[in-house]
């Protein structure tokens, strides 16, 4: 945090972000897939709207476990907080969209 | 945002002086005017804060009448004591009662009276803001009273779901009250969340580092910028719904495209959030209490950082499970279920942080430690309901019934009421700077306990044997009575419980003995002043060696102060200064000079008022001419920021000159509006989500055929960006042509003729192109994001119209640039959201 | 009121919740698979909640002493994080697995239920092939899933048969599908669930199921529809 206040702010809040992205992006195909019928379309063994949230919700893990190993470790606030919003923001994305395995789409 | 490098602790110290000459000089500066005229033109933190809190009081006492009156109605099967039109204005009323004129103000009112003492400095960011959203809050709380008092409340319940509040079933002003009060108080709320940033991330003391700041701060920090997200989406809402009723605009009605299901996610979209925005200022005072009452310091402040975080965040993806009924397909209501479930994670975290605490150190039972306790049993338990109604069958059978009542009041007076009257008890003696009368706050807490829990917890059962809340009789449900009379019985000794307690604060602030300083031996600088605090706080302002220290609050460091033996000392130039430091390190960067008493903020929300009561009247057109004097105090606020000369730069501290905001670059008032166009932001936002919603998702009617020519449309959108391009290069080069060759008259006029060329070109896109937005929702939505673009052009053209003015008055030099850099700010803002504005509607044209 | 207070006397509480549960409109008195899931998941997650609170008044009481040497790694990691996390998790689980089980799969027999401002239009199958219009009862067989399709008219209302299912609401301009079960033949009493308006709380109606070896032959016709 050398004189860069807001950079750190926003390196704290990106991993949280990131889930916001992740988030509305999947629910955005859900919407856009029921709308348009792509539950009804086989891309191998799941629906091509299965499959296009499936690969959303990827995104975001990588981008989030992306982050994480991206960030230095350290014991000091300063430190330790982006890693903790890193952490936070991989995490949110697992579990809040793991429902894509299992639950009914449309 | 560049910093200037931090000086040594011992660098920032200035000479002993005479404490009470300083706090002479300082009175003179920093106090209200006197007598009747003081009442309207302060501008105080303290002042307003107090007016904030106490008028939120007031209200929550307006509140629960209205909730007394409920449980009379329902003692009963066939509660005959008030008729349903009544009773359905009178718990619409209780609800946004609590939510939009209790709770919300009086965490404002507690952020701007603390924040400044906690932070060391000696007023908010924006004083005149301060009251100009006081005034708002007041006056749109009167419209809501008035109208109750004359039998117009509004009756459709506090979500106030369409098409029942439409025009169709909801005739005759009482929903247009709800909308237009509601959304005038709501300025408040943004004023408030704006200046509460910039506070935070500018003012904290000199060394102040935002990882030492306390709790407190990063707990406001995070309700702020949750209302600068969670606001706007209600606004653009209620800003929709009065369009629809006034005009016709059927943007939520399903027989012309639209959707009610669209107000749903708005109002949502705000509303849960607001539960957060709520509870983060309370969980701040139980980390800043807690710890000062076990002796010891907070457990895991990492760790709470990391979960104010988390919740500021995740707290944006649970509003759906308000709508887990209507019909939302499994998938979507799972992820919001997890979301909601996963949200009680840093709830959690906080919760054994504080016990841990406890654990650490040893408590101490005093008065604020036993609402901790109350709010503990309290909150752990709605939480705990909070999680139930997150699994998505159990809300299929709970939803809307009385236990969906008893969970949100758990949530709200447990995580709200009792935390705030822990913060009340604990500051108190700063307020009143006196101390209490002992044993009558005991009898109060426990009389508001158990008349709690005996209202409210045998309140799930009612629900869970199906008794949906907003009824007024049930004949035919004897099962039912005994339940709901234990609940009417005891919510009276809850109300006795509270009148208990006004009554220990009026009594303490009348009767009280005078109160020692630092009563509670807190490490915060909250305590380090006078008890009840002077107008400016702090005769000089802290030095990194005192923050976060062990004893800050204590007498050693007050002493110190008051001495002026810290930065900054006393007012000998006659300003009010308070110093402005970096966001990271709070290293000083400049002194701002803050506006002084002024009648400005109460006569701009008075304009407002005017205009709003036009609106709620039906009169439109006059309301068109209410708007003059609307921009004419604006036009003066802004003024008012100009200066009236050169002002020297100001010595903080032997040989550390820093130059004063007239000649900064990064000044509050920059913060403070990108803060504002962040909320302007989201608000755009939320307004091409609700486009994107009516033209995808919203059942109903084919939109008509497009009217006009597709040349013609596409030439007036590629005339209109091309001038607002040609704009927006404007402030930038003035900004450089300042600095060279003096006043660029002829440049700024150039472009108030680009943005003025723009707006034409919208203008002949409605007459011309856009068809009649009262047929189908799809026009109307395209409409309304015309009109946003529009009101953003109109809004530069008076920036680039200031700037021309003040180019003619040879105001513009090398170092006072303010309306230029600001007026270059809002004109990009503009050509961004005209940009995507014309990519969305080209993209609605092409789906159809 | 002294009448009141002597019966309240007169009742002892366990007795008292006992019959408060088996309430007309009782979502504790399930008397279908729906319904019953869900009672199911309340009394686990009551049991649950109450281990909880208790084990937080636990800690808060035994907080009061004695300075202890904390480990705040143990506090918000392995008390505030995982612990929770690990309850959560498996209440994910069970939710989205009971809401699936719930959902309207296969083909069922269809109703419809019309709401509006404060009356139900119900359409069902009637004796010798009809269709049937009632304005107050909804005739569904016992023993098999019923689809009922929900509309409104006006404002938004919503459709519960607490003994039997969830609610789920009548939105104008979309139509909704809640899939219904009754176990055993008999009158289910349903109501509005959504705020509507002036005359909501009398916004109610009947689910009626018949033997199924006798529907839809036992189902009245219009004018034979039972009195109150």
């Amino acid at each position: 945090m050398k004189g860069r206040g807001l950079l750190w702010l926003g390196l704290v809040a990106l991993g949280p972000a990131i889930w916001a992205a992740a988030f509305t992006l999947v629910y955005a195909l859900h919407g856009a897939g029921c709308a348009a019928g792509w539950a009804g379309i086989d891309a191998g063994p799941v629906s091509l709207h299965r499959l296009l949230m499936l690969l959303g919700w990827l995104a975001g893990i990588t981008a989030g476990g992306w982050l994480l190993l991206r960030l230095p470790a350290g014991k000091d606030r300063e430190t330790w907080l982006p890693r903790a919003g890193a952490l936070i923001g991989l995490f949110a994305t697992l579990f809040t969209l793991v429902p894509v395995l299992f639950a009914s789409s449309c | 945002m560049t910093e200037n490098s931090m000086p040594p602790a011992d660098h920032l110290a200035n000479p002993p002086q005479p404490a009470l000459r300083l706090h002479r000089e300082l009175t003179r500066v920093w106090s209200n005017a006197p007598g009747i005229r003081g009442v309207f033109t302060a501008v105080n933190h303290s002042t307003i804060g107090l007016r904030f809190m106490c008028t939120a009081l007031i209200f929550f006492g307006i509140g629960g009448l209205l909730a007394m009156l409920i449980r009379t109605q329902l003692a009963t099967r066939k509660g005959a004591f008030l008729d349903t039109e009544i009773y359905n204005q009178i718990f619409t009323m209780h609800g946004s009662i609590m939510m939009f004129l209790f709770a919300i103000p009086m965490l404002e009112g507690l952020a701007m009276y603390l924040l400044p003492k906690m932070l060391g400095t000696r007023d908010m960011a924006f004083p005149r803001l301060s009251a100009f959203g006081y005034w708002c809050y007041l006056f749109g709380g009167l419209i809501l009273i008035g109208a109750l008092l004359m039998g117009v409340a509004p009756r459709d319940g506090w979500f106030m779901y369409t098409p029942l509040s439409g025009s169709t079933y909801s005739p005759g002003i009482n929903a247009d009250v709800w909308l237009l009060g509601v959304t005038f108080v709501e300025i408040s709320a943004l004023a408030a969340a704006v200046e509460i940033t910039v506070t935070i991330l500018r003012m904290r003391a000199p060394g102040m580092k935002l990882t030492q700041m306390p709790l407190f701060a990063w707990y406001i920090l995070g309700a702020a910028v949750m209302m600068l997200a969670g606001f706007p989406p209600l606004i653009l809402g209620s800003v929709l719904l009065e369009i629809e009723r006034a005009f016709g605009w059927p943007f939520f009605d399903p027989e012309r495209g639209g959707d009610p299901l669209l107000w749903q996610h708005l109002f949502w979209l705000f509303g849960h959030p607001e539960v957060y925005i709520i509870f983060l200022p309370a969980a701040g005072i139980l980390s800043t209490v807690i710890p000062v009452l076990s002796r010891t310091r907070i457990l895991g402040y990492g760790a709470i950082v990391a979960s104010i975080l988390g919740l500021v965040f995740l707290s944006f993806g649970l509003w759906v499970h308000h709508m887990f009924a209507v019909g939302i397909p499994h998938m979507a209501l799972a992820f919001f279920s997890a979301a909601s479930l996963l949200v009680a994670v840093p709830t959690a975290v906080q919760v054994f942080a504080w016990i841990g605490t406890m654990w650490k150190g040893r408590p101490q039972l005093k008065l604020p430690m036993l609402y901790i306790l109350g709010f503990f049993f309290t909150f752990v338990m709605g939480g705990l309901t909070g999680v139930m109604l997150a699994i998505v069958p159990f809300n299929w059978q709970a939803h809307d019934t009385a236990f969906v009542t008893a969970h949100l009041h758990y949530v709200l007076i447990g995580g709200f009421v009792f935390p705030m009257m822990a913060g009340l008890a604990y500051w108190l003696p700063m307020i009143s700077g006196r101390r209490r009368i002992k044993g009558l706050g005991e009898l109060a807490f426990w009389t508001i306990l158990v008349g709690f829990h005996g209202t409210f917890f045998i309140m799930h059962l009612t629900g869970l044997v199906g008794m949906p809340r907003r009824i007024d009789v049930y004949p035919d449900h004897p099962e039912w009575e005994m339940l709901n009379l234990v609940s009417s019985v005891f919510s009276f000794v809850m109300t006795f419980g509270f009148a208990l307690f006004a009554l220990d604060c009026i009594l303490q602030a009348w009767l009280g003995k005078h109160a020692r300083r630092d009563p509670w031996k807190a490490p915060t600088l909250d305590w380090a002043m006078a008890l009840p605090p002077p107008a400016y706080n702090f005769a000089s302002l802290p030095r990194p060696d005192m923050t976060g220290s062990e004893y800050a609050g204590g007498a050693e460091v007050a002493l110190t102060l008051a001495r002026g033996e810290g930065v900054l000392p006393g007012a000998p130039r006659g300003h009010r200064e308070v110093l402005v430091t970096g966001i990271g390190h709070a290293s000083p960067q400049h002194v701002a000079i803050l506006p002084a008493n002024t009648a400005l903020p109460i006569q701009f929300a008075a304009s407002i008022g005017v205009f709003v009561l036009m609106m709620l009247f039906g009169l439109y057109y006059v309301a068109l001419a209410a708007l003059l004097p609307v921009l004419w105090f604006a036009w003066r606020w802004a003024r008012a920021l100009v200066p009236a000369g050169s002002v020297p730069p100001v010595e903080i501290a032997p040989g550390l000159q820093l130059p004063t905001h007239y000649d900064s670059a990064a000044t509050l008032t920059g913060s403070g509006l990108a803060c504002f166009l962040f909320a302007n932001g989201t608000f755009f936002a939320s307004l091409i989500f609700g486009l994107a919603f009516i033209t995808l998702v919203s059942p109903g009617p084919a939109p008509p055929p497009l009217e006009g020519q597709a040349a013609v449309s596409a030439m007036l959108i590629a005339g209109g960006l091309l001038a607002a391009a040609l704009a927006s290069l404007v402030p930038g080069r003035a900004l450089k042509e300042v600095s060279e060759a003096g006043s660029p008259l002829r440049l700024i006029a150039f472009g108030l003729a680009a943005n003025l060329a723009a707006l034409a070109a919208l203008a002949g896109l409605a007459i011309w192109q856009l068809g009649d937005p009262r047929v189908h929702a799809q026009t109307a939505v395209r409409a309304a994001l015309l009109g946003y673009v529009a009101l953003q052009l109109f809004i530069t053209a008076i920036f680039a119209a200031f700037a021309l003015d003040q180019a003619r008055r040879g105001e513009l030099a090398a170092g006072h640039l303010g309306a230029l850099r600001h007026w270059n700010l809002w004109q990009g803002y503009t050509l961004a959201i005209g940009a995507i504005s014309a990519a969305v509607i080209w993209a609605q044209v092409l789906s159809q | 009121m002294m009448s009141i207070l002597k019966r309240m006397a007169a009742v002892s509480v366990p007795l008292f919740a006992a019959q408060a549960c088996a309430a007309p409109l009782s979502t504790l008195d399930p008397a279908g698979p729906s319904a019953e899931a869900i009672a199911w998941l309340w009394w686990v997650f009551l049991a649950g909640a109450g281990g909880l609170t208790l084990f937080v008044m636990a800690l808060l009481a035994l907080s009061f002493g004695a300075p202890r040497a904390v480990s705040e790694r143990r506090w918000t990691w392995g008390l505030g994080v995982w612990f929770s996390l690990a309850i959560l998790s498996a209440m994910l689980v069970a939710g989205v697995a009971v809401g699936e089980r719930l959902l309207p799969r296969d083909t069922a027999l269809e109703v419809r239920a019309h709401a509006q401002q404060w009356s139900w239009t119900f359409t069902h199958p009637g004796p010798d092939g009809t269709v049937i219009e009632t304005g107050r009862d909804l005739h569904i067989p016992a023993g098999q899933p019923v689809d009922v399709r929900i509309t409104s008219a006006d404002v938004i209302h919503s459709f519960w048969v607490p003994r039997l299912a969830g609610k789920m609401d009548a939105i104008p301009g979309r139509e909704n599908v809640l899939r219904l079960q009754a176990a055993s033949p008999g009158i289910y009493e349903g109501r509005c669930a959504e705020f509507c308006g002036i005359g909501y709380a009398t916004h109610r109606f009947r689910v009626i199921a018949h033997d199924p070896a006798d529907w839809p032959a036992s189902v009245p016709a219009q004018a034979e529809e039972a009195p109150e």
